[in-house]
């Protein structure tokens, strides 16, 4: 085991310390050079492989790219026309939009989408826009998007697809159980629940509604948004978050904390219960928190009475002190980007990709649908 | 995965890894540019995408999985992304892109491996492989391998990319798409960790003794 006690400038701050961590600039730091030198032997050394053909899309020679795509258009706009004047007089009921939606698959009993019931045997089948997919006690599928991720549906769901635009991809779960695993970009895969809002930010996870409407999220990879009317909540890998109609998303947790962490806890996010036991509550929570719960007590900031406050702003200073442009009374006084600013130093993501992503949407996720 | 090859017994001879440069605005455009070569079928563009990101995804991988099955893995992610490369949707946003397939190659793996068992949050609970069978007891490599995966997964992925990869913070930055300023956090926080981790005798932090 190599002795990685040294000595460090003590009037510098940490990040001045570490610059040769960070970009190699400054005085060489000895201990960072053992562990390159260690850990080297894992790097990527592979040489290029030889990667099969591409089908290419072939530019054509007859019209430049505008035109090209003018002379599609007119061209798709035709054949549109022909065929509405062709079969509009058979036309007996709408058609659900076949082009933006996912693909259904890997079914196994009979679940159904709209009235319809599918099966295994059928290949894949699709889900439209405003459609809704429904399992019994014995069913599951599939649901995958080439350009948004997979969704794992477990029995007793039922989901309906709400958009599928090229910035938003959205669904409603009404109760059941979906794992999700995104690839498209942070903020674009969102999932309303009956009593919040969930915001893919790049990552897995897996989310279950009661049928009271209750949910729960737990995030494998990455990290997961919970949001309902201001009420906020960041779920990295490895905790869990729950959420009750007409509260909202409780303060998110390590699922390895201690048993009296999480009583405490859901019985100060959900319970209707007396300051004196919200007080009690608060006080066990703090005396049970380890580092990592960091993630709850940097939650319960906004969640505390004043006095509370400070009590929580003391211990989680004692896990990650906050950075200098954090001052308590920033805090106290609940100053959004000083706890953005404090955020950010807990390990987790950047707090920046969510309000990115709170200003893109302006409010229109945060309205939970109804069932 | 072995790795007892002549760079692996360079670097034990104690050679310093070659210093990388940092990639500039210019060359990230240029990437940008080797992504809309390679959507129109220009495998050579998109060798060059390899050759620029396969460390990145490499660490990512390396931050999730067992070291021996890394390298597969590289390439499914590679394949996956050449099958997809229409799908996206920035040319500028391949590194990240790229990140989030890894990520769900990784999670794949475990789902495939163990379809009943939850992923770890703890890495560190993967059996970690100094090279031949049996060299394990005095292999210091592992080790602090060993003690990386025990940290949390952000910090996990950019130390290993910085350490294990050799990558600069603004290079991490710019392959992975994540900020400067949450690259230097994860590198400092989980620099902090893994000094507790490995530092001897009673110094180290245990779960329990953070409770005051």
């Amino acid at each position: 085991m190599m002795d990685t006690r040294k000595s460090r400038n003590p009037y510098m701050t940490p990040l001045e310390n570490d610059a040769y961590l960070w970009d190699r600039s400054g005085e060489p730091d000895p201990e960072i050079q053992h562990l390159e030198t260690l850990l080297g032997k894992f790097r990527h050394d592979s040489p290029t492989p030889v990667f099969p053909q591409i089908v290419p899309e072939r530019p054509s020679a007859v019209f430049p790219r505008r035109l090209r795509l003018f002379a599609a258009l007119a061209t798709a706009a035709v054949g549109l026309a022909a065929l509405v004047v062709t079969f509009l007089p058979f036309r007996t009921k709408p058609t659900s939009s076949r082009v933006a939606g996912w693909d259904v698959s890997d079914v196994q009993g009979t679940p159904r989408i709209g009235r319809k019931t599918i099966s295994g045997k059928q290949g894949v089948s699709h889900l439209g826009i405003g459609q809704m997919l429904e399992t019994d006690s014995q069913s599951r599928a599939n649901l995958q998007a080439e350009d948004t991720g997979k969704i794992e549906v477990d029995p007793g769901t039922r989901l309906r697809l709400l958009s599928m635009d090229s910035g938003s991809k959205r669904i409603a779960l009404d109760r059941g159980t979906i794992h999700a695993f995104i690839w498209a970009p942070p903020g674009q895969f969102v999932v309303d629940t009956p009593s919040a809002v969930t915001v893919d930010l790049g990552c897995a996870y897996t989310l279950r509604v009661d049928d009271s409407g209750a949910g729960l999220v737990r995030t494998s990879l990455g990290w997961v948004g919970f949001k309902l009317s201001g009420h906020e909540s960041f779920i990295p890998a490895g905790a869990a978050c729950a959420t009750r109609p007409k509260v909202g998303p409780g303060t998110p947790y390590f699922e390895d904390s201690s048993p009296q962490f999480r009583s405490a806890l859901a019985r100060f996010d959900f319970e209707d219960t007396t300051p004196q036991q919200r007080a009690s509550d608060v006080t066990i929570i703090l005396r049970e928190a380890r580092n990592r719960d960091a993630l709850t007590l940097w939650h319960l900031l906004a969640r505390v009475d004043d006095q509370q406050r400070v009590l929580v702003y003391d211990r989680l200073s004692r896990f990650v002190p906050p950075p200098a442009a954090v001052t308590k009374e920033g805090i106290l006084r609940l100053d959004q980007p000083m706890l953005d600013l404090w955020w950010n130093e807990l390990g987790f993501d950047d707090i920046s990709v969510w309000r990115h992503w709170e200003r893109s949407w302006a409010g229109t996720a945060t309205q939970v649908r109804e069932k | 995965m072995a790795r007892s090859g002549d760079r692996g017994d360079l670097l034990a001879a104690g050679l310093r890894p070659r210093p990388r440069r940092q990639p500039s605005a210019l060359e990230i455009s240029e990437d940008a540019a080797c992504v809309a070569r390679a959507r129109v079928g220009d495998r050579a563009a998109f060798g060059q995408l390899y050759e620029q990101y396969a460390r990145m995804v490499h660490g990512v991988l390396l931050a999730k999985v067992p070291v021996g099955d890394v390298d597969d893995l590289v390439q499914d992610v590679f394949i996956r992304a050449l099958r997809r490369l229409s799908t996206l949707r920035e040319n500028a946003s391949f590194g990240a892109w790229l990140a989030a397939i890894a990520r769900n190659v990784a999670h794949d793996y475990h789902r495939r491996s163990a379809p009943v068992e939850p992923l770890p949050d703890d890495a560190s609970e993967q059996e970690i492989s100094c090279g031949t069978p049996g060299e394990n007891q005095d292999c210091p490599s592992a080790e602090i391998l060993q003690a990386l995966m025990s940290l949390s997964e952000s910090y996990r992925e950019t130390l290993i990319l910085r350490l294990v990869e050799g990558m600069t913070g603004p290079e991490i930055a710019a392959r992975t798409g994540m900020t400067h300023g949450s690259v230097r956090v994860n590198l400092c926080r989980g620099m902090e960790q893994l000094r507790a981790k490995l530092s001897p005798g009673p110094s180290r932090v245990e779960p329990e003794a953070e409770k005051s």
